[in-house]
């Protein structure tokens, strides 16, 4: 057994993550898509940790730290993400557009 | 070609990876394709339940328990948590931004298929793995001597976030 | 004999540009100290004129040239400027300061009140420098630098009144106009410059180049056709006399100075100058006499169905200026510049009296005046010999120069002969109706005239006197003249047929004119009402003007429009279109900076997967 279709797979994952991370409305499903992309990595992690060039249960620890962390930032996700409805009334990630530039129309 | 997907089907692990893989991707896609926000959260579920399997299959068993224990119990939970929090219809309404889709799935398709021929050119080294007894045994001695400082770490910054979430999602007093 | 005061000739333009200068820095603050600084000054570059002139009358001074200055050098080129005084030379400086001089005196009455007086004068005193300076200039670019300087001034002086829509109007035709035969000279130089040894243009080496028939034949007809393009325009020739009448919108004074004695003339004077030129080209001499005789009957025909006073006057302009043009035409030099020489003392003459007229009764529509010898004897009688003059009666001075053009054309060209005689004939008739209308008869304008003051009715006299006698310098008896000009003995003598038939149509123009006018036995109407096509057709000028508004400004106006629908849609497009690119391209950006986080991550995305690419493509293609 070889280690490619491992990363195959996660290479998979890691891109339908990413596409449902910048493309969903609903920020909740971004951070579930976001939590997708973290699930590939740990896969990549075992993957190596099983079949690459130094196998040893490393990479196995490190996964299990990437998983803790995960799971925290989901909480503090959905934290932030529930003072933020409370603010604006909308779960939507459209409607987030603080950082756009004031919409001063500056005369030719 | 035939030859080789025969021989690869021979061996059981193998059918294992396949089916588990199919799952995963086939989870995913689903969320993708989903239109209702629980739908979605369900199929990711899925998906977390069978990268445990695979990580089974790569003898990694403690780190299965713990991917079943917390992405398909917790992190669910919470996700489902939230969105019980924070919607106002149940709809999750298709965007018009069809530009946006397009260059966005171009570009995954993109990166995939840099990954993949990265993944294809690399003659990719093997050594070999000495499976010990018991994989939680193995993993606890490892933790608790060698990564005890990032285990500590990690606790602070359990504790951190839980209060930080406290706070930040408390009602306000008036 | 040496040439004492031609040295100091250079200063004689110098007086009036100092005035113009003066007057153009202080003006404002002077008002009639204006007017007496600028007539100083010319006064000044009279006399000056008057011993530069009066030493040469011993006949036997050399041309002098003082061409010293380098003017402009490029490579192996080098243009020089300078002056040079010659016979010719100096008896147009002396009519030129002379009519300058009476005619600021003239205008220290005639535009008084006006508040822009300091700015009249300003403009006489530089279109004074400009004139002598033509007249003195050595070589022909410097000649035709203040050919335009003068067209300039005759363009300011014409709009000087340019609150009024036709005075603007006019002073931008006689530009144009002029403009158009300007183009004439100007290649005219071009090609004298290509073709001279040596590049020089100084009359001088035209001389000599041409007396050793240094230049094609073919080519020094082209170059004397293209000069005379430009003494068309600036002389009022057929077809570019359309500016000259309707000059006569600018102040009465300078129509008398510019438009009579001295701007016209420099198209005389221009081909007077560069004679040798033409008289190399036997082609472009024929042209010459034929368009000058053409006009001279051309505008004789239209000025006695013309109603205005100074219209009429204008017309009689143009039509004198085709009899010099015709005299230089049939070889006749010394008679036409004889001729110049008293038409500006008896044209000035006539137009001043005329503004006196005009000053007196308000008006320019001799159907409006009459009577008015009663109350102005002086303007009656000065005008009275200026008219006579012009006519051709004996012993006035028009006489004698009209008829040394009649012999020379009697002797050379019949057919010529015959339109200066009939031409002639027309003069005196709408001159004398132009004074019997005016002076005699019952009284028909409803203001009160009065004579004119002291200011201008002196220069009358001294025009008058001039008029009358200024004749006498080069009759068939005594040819002075002709012998001092040209340094040749005249070769013909009196000739009593052509002296007869010139008086005969002079006295019959007249008569008819006194009896159409002045006794009324004829009625005003007994030929045009006969055929009132025909007075139409003369009366609005051949519709010469029409033909070429519909011909030549229409179009031109409608390229205008073109081009600067041009202008505006491509030309402004264009640029529109870069800053609307821009701008474009500004918001296209400003799209990115949406603030949205996925937005960001789609870019982020992209660009990360060009890097690696472009990065690490090259292993893999």
């Amino acid at each position: 057994m070889v280690i490619t279709p491992y990363l195959t797979l996660g290479a998979i994952l890691f891109c339908i993550g990413l596409y449902g991370a910048l493309s969903k409305k609903n920020a909740v499903i971004v951070l579930l898509s976001i939590e997708l992309m973290l699930n590939a990595s740990n896969l990549n992690l075992i993957a190596f940790a099983r079949f690459g060039a130094n196998p040893s249960l490393t990479g196995q620890i490190f996964s299990l730290f990437t998983i803790t962390i995960a799971a925290a930032e989901v909480a503090v996700g959905i934290a932030i993400l529930i003072m933020l409805f409370r603010n604006k009334g909308t779960a939507d990630v459209n409607e987030m557009d603080s950082l756009k530039e004031s919409q001063q129309q500056r005369p030719m | 070609m035939l030859g080789n997907l025969a021989e690869f089907f021979g061996k059981g692990s193998n059918i294992a990876f396949f089916i588990f893989a199919l799952f995963a991707i086939g989870g995913a896609v689903f969320m993708i394709s989903f239109n209702r926000v629980v739908q979605m959260v369900t199929a990711m579920a899925f998906t977390f339940l069978s990268l445990a399997g695979l990580y089974v299959l790569l003898e990694a068993e403690f780190v299965a328990f713990v991917q079943v224990l917390i992405y398909a119990g917790a992190v669910t939970i919470l996700m489902i948590f939230g969105i019980v929090m924070t919607r106002h219809d149940r709809e999750e309404e298709v965007p018009r931004r069809p530009l946006h889709s397009v260059l966005l799935g171009l570009g995954s398709l993109a990166l995939f298929v840099v990954i993949y021929i990265a993944i294809r050119q690399t003659a990719f080294p093997q050594g070999t793995f000495e499976a010990g007894e018991d994989n939680t045994l193995e993993l606890g001695q490892l933790i608790f001597n060698q990564y005890v400082i990032p285990f500590e770490l990690m606790s602070v910054l359990l504790t951190v976030a839980f209060i930080g979430a406290i706070i930040l999602a408390k009602r306000e007093e008036d | 004999m040496a040439s004492v005061y031609s040295q100091y000739a250079w200063l004689i333009p110098l007086f009036p540009l100092l005035a113009f200068l003066v007057l153009t820095a202080f003006g404002r603050q002077m008002q009639t100290l204006g007017a007496y600084i600028a007539t100083g000054c010319v006064l000044v570059s009279f006399v000056l004129s008057l011993f530069v002139c009066g030493e040469r009358l011993g006949g036997n001074a050399q041309g002098y040239t003082w061409n010293n200055f380098e003017w402009l050098k490029a490579g192996n080129l080098s243009v020089s400027a300078g002056f040079e005084v010659n016979n010719l030379n100096a008896l147009m400086l002396v009519i030129v300061t002379l009519v300058s001089l009476l005619v600021m005196i003239y205008s220290r009455g005639y535009m008084h009140g006006d508040e822009r007086i300091t700015v009249f004068y300003a403009y006489v005193s530089l279109f004074t420098f400009s004139m002598l300076g033509l007249v003195i200039a050595e070589n022909l670019l410097l000649l035709y630098i203040f050919w335009e300087l003068v067209g300039v001034c005759s363009f300011l002086l014409i709009g000087f009144w340019y609150h009024k829509p036709e005075a603007k109007a006019a002073a931008k035709k006689a530009f144009i106009v002029t403009r158009v035969g300007d183009v004439g000279l100007f290649l005219a130089i071009l090609l004298l410059f290509w073709y001279m040894p040596g590049h020089s243009l100084d009359f001088t080496s035209i001389h000599n180049a041409m007396s050793d028939g240094k230049i094609a034949g073919h080519i020094a007809t082209w170059i004397a056709i293209l000069i005379f393009i430009g003494a068309i325009g600036k002389s009022g020739q057929f077809p570019l006399h359309t500016w000259l009448p309707d000059a006569m919108e600018g102040p009465t004074p300078i129509s008398a100075l510019i438009h009579a004695a001295t701007m016209v003339a420099a198209g005389v004077y221009l081909v007077a100058r560069t004679y040798d030129v033409f008289s190399a080209s036997p082609a472009a001499l024929a042209v010459v006499a034929a368009i000058g005789g053409f006009t001279a009957i051309f505008a004789a025909t239209i000025g006695i169905a013309q109603n205005d006073i100074k219209r009429i006057l204008a017309y009689s302009t143009v039509s004198q200026l085709g009899y010099m043009m015709m005299a230089l035409g049939i070889g006749a030099y010394a008679a036409a510049i004889f001729h110049l020489f008293t038409h500006a003392f008896f044209k000035a003459l006539l137009f001043l009296a005329a503004g006196s007229v005009i000053h007196a009764v308000q008006t320019q529509d001799i159907n409006e005046m009459g009577g008015l010898a009663g109350k102005m004897k002086t303007t009656a009688w000065t005008f009275a010999v200026g008219a006579l003059a012009l006519s051709g009666i004996v012993p006035f001075s028009g006489f004698w120069s009209k008829d040394a053009i009649l012999a020379e054309a009697f002797r050379h060209n019949m057919p010529l002969f015959w339109v200066g005689l009939i031409a002639a004939f027309f003069t005196a008739f709408y001159m004398s109706r132009l004074f019997f209308l005016v002076f005699a008869g019952e009284k028909r304008s409803n203001r009160e005239a009065h004579e004119s003051p002291a200011s201008m009715t002196v220069p009358l006299i001294v025009l008058a006197v001039l008029a009358a006698f200024s004749g006498f310098v080069f009759t068939p008896f005594n040819d002075g003249f002709g012998v001092w000009l040209t340094g040749q003995e005249a070769a013909d003598h009196a000739n009593a047929i052509v002296m007869v038939l010139s008086t005969v149509a002079g006295v019959a123009g007249i008569a008819l004119g006194w009896l159409m006018y002045g006794k009324k036995s004829i009625a005003r109407d007994a030929v045009s009402g006969k055929v009132p096509w025909l007075h139409t057709l003369i009366y609005r000028k051949y519709y010469i003007d029409e033909l070429y508004d519909a011909v030549i400004v229409k179009p031109l106006k409608g390229v205008g429009v073109a081009l600067r629908a041009f202008d505006v849609y491509v030309v402004d497009g264009i640029v529109r279109l870069c800053a609307a690119a821009g701008f474009g391209l500004g918001k296209l950006g400003a799209r990115l900076q949406n603030g949205q986080v996925q937005a960001y991550g789609l870019i982020m995305l992209l660009g990360m997967i060009i890097l690696t690419v472009a990065l690490m493509g090259r292993r893999f293609i």
